[in-house]
């Protein structure tokens, strides 16, 4: 897993994007000992013992950081977030898609959104070729999904249009 | 053992077969084209504030059994288990259409006691209770290899030490029954909410409770495993199945209202009943007749729960049990929210 | 409870004639095991009209053999593609995962295989045995001890955060706080919950799980062209079944490791509301802290993958013991099955031994059989699904993001868990690309919750004495040990100081 590390041991670290994680982790914990602060002790003693720590770890990773940069080894960046470079459009539309599935699922129910997007996001990262074999894919998974969650295992899944059209038929 | 030896056979193997073939048969709906007409011409969803296999859902399983077959539609539960009831009845009210075709079924003690520590952020005049479907008595209880065998053995402990007393939550009917017991006989009690009668069964079954406070269902089909050793009811329903435990204000001459601590009830929004006086009354009239009808008795009996609970009582009774559950409450409010140890 | 030989050979014997219930069953559970979202507890209920119907007898053996398959189902994808179907299989991809990158996806298959059906098996065996002593186990392992039992899991940040210990520790406790979202136990405060009633109940676990590492490994993977790296493609050219019975072979050479963490997995499934999520991590920081070679773990290390395959089928022979002996369910699945038997009028508990000791009996010689009919079911499966590690992420990243969409639906029908996994998705994607370990915030948020249970719930009874977590010989013991299983890997570390730390990683080691 953590195989995306390495290879990049001589260039400066890219403290931007290393820091997310602890300022996240500082943000939320803030905010959680708000939402505790006039509560009853059991609420708290678990969540302060922990966040305490955590404030103390973020605190020392911020002083290695700034350490880091005053010493040269690393640069406010965010390239190992990023990179490489040339995926950022394609990433960037496949969590859009993401995004747009979650929404679009209420209106148009699970089988019509599972088969665009599954068929949207193929498109896109395969530069949209393939696309006969892609569309006939996604068609075949979204329907083998409705089969196997909606008919068999009765999940309740939004239902959109495909559905009523289906639950009227039979 | 006789019979059990002498079923391994060709037989079982057939008889499975066919119970297979049984069963598909049975999941496809026994109703024929009675009710076609007007309401209800589709599937009534049920909202039910509890997980999914929970003592709720098999009552509502029972009952909406027989119940469909009188009103002539199938019935959808839908859980929405989460903060002790709070987010079934908060997505119903926020979900709902007030078309007669979306109910709560809940149990209406401790999820009254809810909005007694925390107020909903909806309006609790927007919504009753219409059908009260069981009574349930809270009980006070001890596991078989406990050395207390009556509830005087209990308090004497307790007058020497504190006692751990297993509960499924704080604002729990049951719950304020064994802390009125303290009260009133100075024995020392340290409620420990163990999130659930499961979890509640286990803690005093294993022991580390010293007893446990919980309604009486759970517990008086494990006779095996745990003794019954006060109801907080008026009256004892199962004395017989309950190694006839007494009650709280027989014993110790108090003057409890009765803590009746399961009460399993149909709740709606009162706007749909205002919107749909007539599916209303359709609504009420069969699942009067699904409650005479002899397959209700039978389809509960399966699960083992004691009728003697069972008693359909009016959308009024169930408003009268609710307030009296909430003024209780009030009383013990500060506890119940940790404002007092 | 006396019982012959001759009883259970005939118990046996009624359970094989029942072969044609445990067959489907057995397909069932690995499909469903193999779904996130979907799981034993979940598609019992989905089928209760058809295992209501069913004898008690043909119903019980039916959810018996869907329980122990679908446990064995969820590591499948945990291996191939780094979704855990359930919590159970958490710990599987860790080293599992890596496996698969390095084209040893089937081998991984047939040792997971081999592993969970033998431990399985084997504790299935030991319950039955031990049944009247193994039911007192409940008896003794308290809150306090669970605590501690709860520490060893915990503890594995500390070892996965060994390589950059600041980072690791960040994520591990950021995954506690997270864990913490939702009521507390005792006085039902809501805490950190953005205001959403859909986290008042704890983070969902599934959402959590699929979203921290397969959402975000699906965004990470379209950069490559398949899962296996080049090189693992290369060696997955190697056709046919050897790799299956390499797997089998290493698996089987490495007999006392599963046996050791089975037993872990069948003493915590006792424990009622334990369950396999503990266990598995519990096993791999146990077998990862008494390895010779703790630096490979998380390499695609064979013990790594071992040890939580045979706990968490070790906890599948566990949690029946508790349902049957004193009517408590260990977990999910055996509170569902609780239903179903009283939906038939059978009362659980100590008496059903004597008065129907076939349906007493029946779950364990069920299980055993079950396991035993999946070596020949299961195994020769491994080669055919390794294959889809191989398919061009082109396709798997966008199914992978759906299908595992759908699971974090499923639990609850929440569109809410929807966003809640994209939310892990980029969390679990920005932890990945800048080097904070997945695993780590995942044991946070599994097992913070369960420690905060077991610990509010020793310090009310306690009335706020801290000194509780010392008041037990049993507490105690286990401190000592946790304390020696912490302080082990310095010690060892220490004494092999000269050797190696980074020694070339053999893959086959």
């Amino acid at each position: 897993m953590a195989d995306d590390a390495g290879a990049q041991e001589k260039k400066p670290v890219s403290i931007g994007s290393e820091l997310i994680i602890p300022i996240a982790a500082l943000a939320f914990t803030l905010y959680y000992f708000y939402t505790i602060w006039n509560a009853p002790w059991t609420a708290q003693v678990a969540a302060f013992i922990v966040g305490s720590v955590l404030i103390l770890l973020v605190v020392l990773i911020l002083i290695k950081s700034f350490r880091q940069l005053s010493r040269g080894d690393g640069e406010i960046n965010f390239d190992n977030l990023i990179e490489p470079r040339s995926y950022i459009p394609k990433r960037l539309t496949l969590l859009g898609l993401t995004i747009a599935y979650i929404f679009v699922v209420p209106w148009l129910g699970f089988t019509i959104t599972t088969f665009l997007f599954l068929s949207l996001a193929m498109l896109v990262l395969s530069d949209f070729t393939k696309k006969r074999l892609i569309l006939s894919l996604s068609a075949t998974l979204s329907l083998g999904g409705y089969l196997l969650f909606i008919v068999a295992f009765k999940t309740r899944f939004p239902a959109g249009p495909f559905e009523n059209l289906m639950n009227g038929l039979f | 053992m006789k019979d059990f030896d002498s079923k391994l056979d060709r037989r079982t193997v057939l008889k499975g077969g066919a119970a297979l073939a049984g069963a598909a048969a049975a999941s496809s709906l026994p109703f024929g084209s009675a009710f076609a007409a007007g309401y209800p011409d589709r599937n009534i969803k049920v909202y039910v504030p509890t997980r999914e296999g929970g003592g709720a859902d098999r009552l509502l399983r029972s009952v909406t059994g027989v119940w469909k077959n009188h009103i002539g539609t199938n019935f959808e539960p839908s859980f929405f288990p989460g903060a002790a009831g709070r987010v079934g009845y908060e997505k119903y009210m926020g979900l709902a259409k007030d078309d007669m075709y979306e109910f709560l079924f809940g149990n209406m003690g401790p999820e009254v006691l809810n909005w007694v520590v925390k107020k909903p952020t909806f309006d609790l005049n927007d919504f009753q209770y219409f059908a009260q479907v069981d009574s349930d008595p809270g009980i006070l209880f001890v596991s078989r290899r406990s050395k207390f065998k009556t509830v005087d053995d209990i308090i004497a402990e307790g007058k020497k030490r504190t006692l751990n007393v297993g509960v499924s939550r704080l604002a729990h009917p049951a719950t304020l029954g064994a802390l009125a017991l303290a009260k009133h006989t100075g024995a020392k009690f340290n409620p420990i909410p163990l999130s659930g009668g499961k979890n509640t069964r286990a803690g005093v079954a294993t022991g580390e409770m010293d007893l446990g406070a919980l309604p009486s269902g759970g517990i008086v089909n494990r006779a095996k495993t745990f003794k019954v050793v006060l109801m907080f009811s008026h009256t004892n329903p199962l004395p017989g199945r309950s190694d006839n435990a007494p009650t709280m204000n027989a014993h110790f001459g108090t003057n409890m209202p009765s803590l009746i601590a399961g009460s399993r009830a149909f709740g709606i929004k009162k706007s749909a009943i205002a919107k749909h006086p007539d599916r209303f009354a359709k609504v009420e009239e069969t699942l009067k007749k699904a409650f005479a009808d002899p397959a209700f008795k039978e389809a509960y009996a399966k699960t083992k729960s004691p009728w003697e609970f069972v008693g359909l009582r009016s959308a009024a009774q169930a408003k009268e049990y609710a307030d009296n559950i909430a003024k209780i409450g009030a009383e013990f409010k500060d506890l119940l929210a940790g404002k007092q140890t | 409870m006396e019982y012959d030989l001759a009883f259970f050979t005939e118990m046996l014997g009624r359970t094989l004639a029942l072969w044609w219930v445990l067959i489907p069953s057995i397909f069932l559970g690995l499909v469903v095991g193999a779904i996130p979202g979907f799981s034993a507890a979940n598609t019992i209920i989905i089928l209760l009209p058809l295992t209501l119907a069913l004898e008690p007898e043909i119903g019980l053996t039916f959810m018996v053999g869907l329980y122990a398959s679908s446990r064995m189902g969820a590591g499948i994808p945990a291996i191939l593609v780094n979704i855990p179907g359930t919590a159970g299989a958490a710990a599987t991809p860790l080293d599992g995962y890596p496996m698969t990158k390095q084209g040893r996806g089937q081998q991984a298959l047939s040792m997971s295989f081999v592993a969970s059906i033998t431990g399985g098996l084997f504790t299935t065996i030991i319950a039955l045995i031990t049944l009247p002593w193994l039911s007192q186990v409940a008896f003794y392992l308290h809150s306090v001890e669970m605590i501690v039992i709860m520490f060893f899991g915990i503890s594995l940040i500390a070892t996965i955060a060994a390589k950059d210990t600041l980072k690791g520790l960040i994520a591990g406790f950021f995954g506690l706080m997270i864990g913490f979202i939702g009521t507390d136990v005792v006085y039902e405060t809501p805490r950190g919950t953005f205001g959403f009633l859909e986290l008042y109940d704890k983070v969902p676990l599934i959402p959590a799980l699929v979203g921290l590492f397969a959402i975000s490994e699906a965004f990470a993977v379209i950069e490559k062209q398949s899962i296996v790296t080049e090189r693992g493609k290369a060696a997955m050219q190697e056709p046919g079944w050897a790799q299956t019975f390499e797997g089998v072979r290493i698996a089987a050479s490495k007999w006392w490791h599963i046996t050791w963490n089975s037993l872990i997995g069948l003493v915590i499934g006792v424990v009622p509301g334990a369950g396999a999520a503990i266990a598995s991590f519990v096993a791999y920081q146990q077998s990862k802290t008494y390895s010779k070679t703790p630096e490979l773990y998380g390499t695609g290390h064979v013990e790594g993958l071992i040890a939580p395959e045979s706990a968490n089928n070790g906890v599948t022979s566990g949690t029946l013991v508790p349902l049957l002996v004193i009517g408590i369910p260990g977990g999910a699945t055996a509170a569902i099955m609780l239903v179903v038997l009283q939906f038939h009028g059978v009362t659980v508990g100590p008496d059903l031994f004597i008065t129907s000791p076939e349906l007493a009996f029946g779950p364990f010689t069920a299980m055993a059989v079950t396991y035993a009919l999946m070596i020949l079911t299961v195994l020769p499966l491994a080669r055919y699904m390794s294959h889809i590690t191989v398919v061009s992420t082109i396709y798997m990243a966008p199914i992978i993001i759906s299908f595992t969409l759908v699971g974090s639906f499923v639990p609850r029908a929440y569109l809410f868990d929807m966003n809640l996994a994209l939310v892990f998705g980029v969390i679990g994607y920005v932890a990945r690309k800048t080097g904070y370990h997945v695993a780590a915030i995942l044991i946070g948020v599994i097992l913070g919750p369960l420690m905060e249970t077991f610990f509010l719930r020793a310090m009310k009874m306690s009335q706020g004495d801290i000194m509780v977590l010392f008041s037990s010989s049993i507490g105690n013991t286990l401190w000592v040990f946790l304390v020696i299983s912490l302080a082990l890997p310095y010690i060892m570390n220490r004494r092999n100081g000269k050797r190696e730390k980074a020694a070339a990683h053999d893959p086959y080691g």
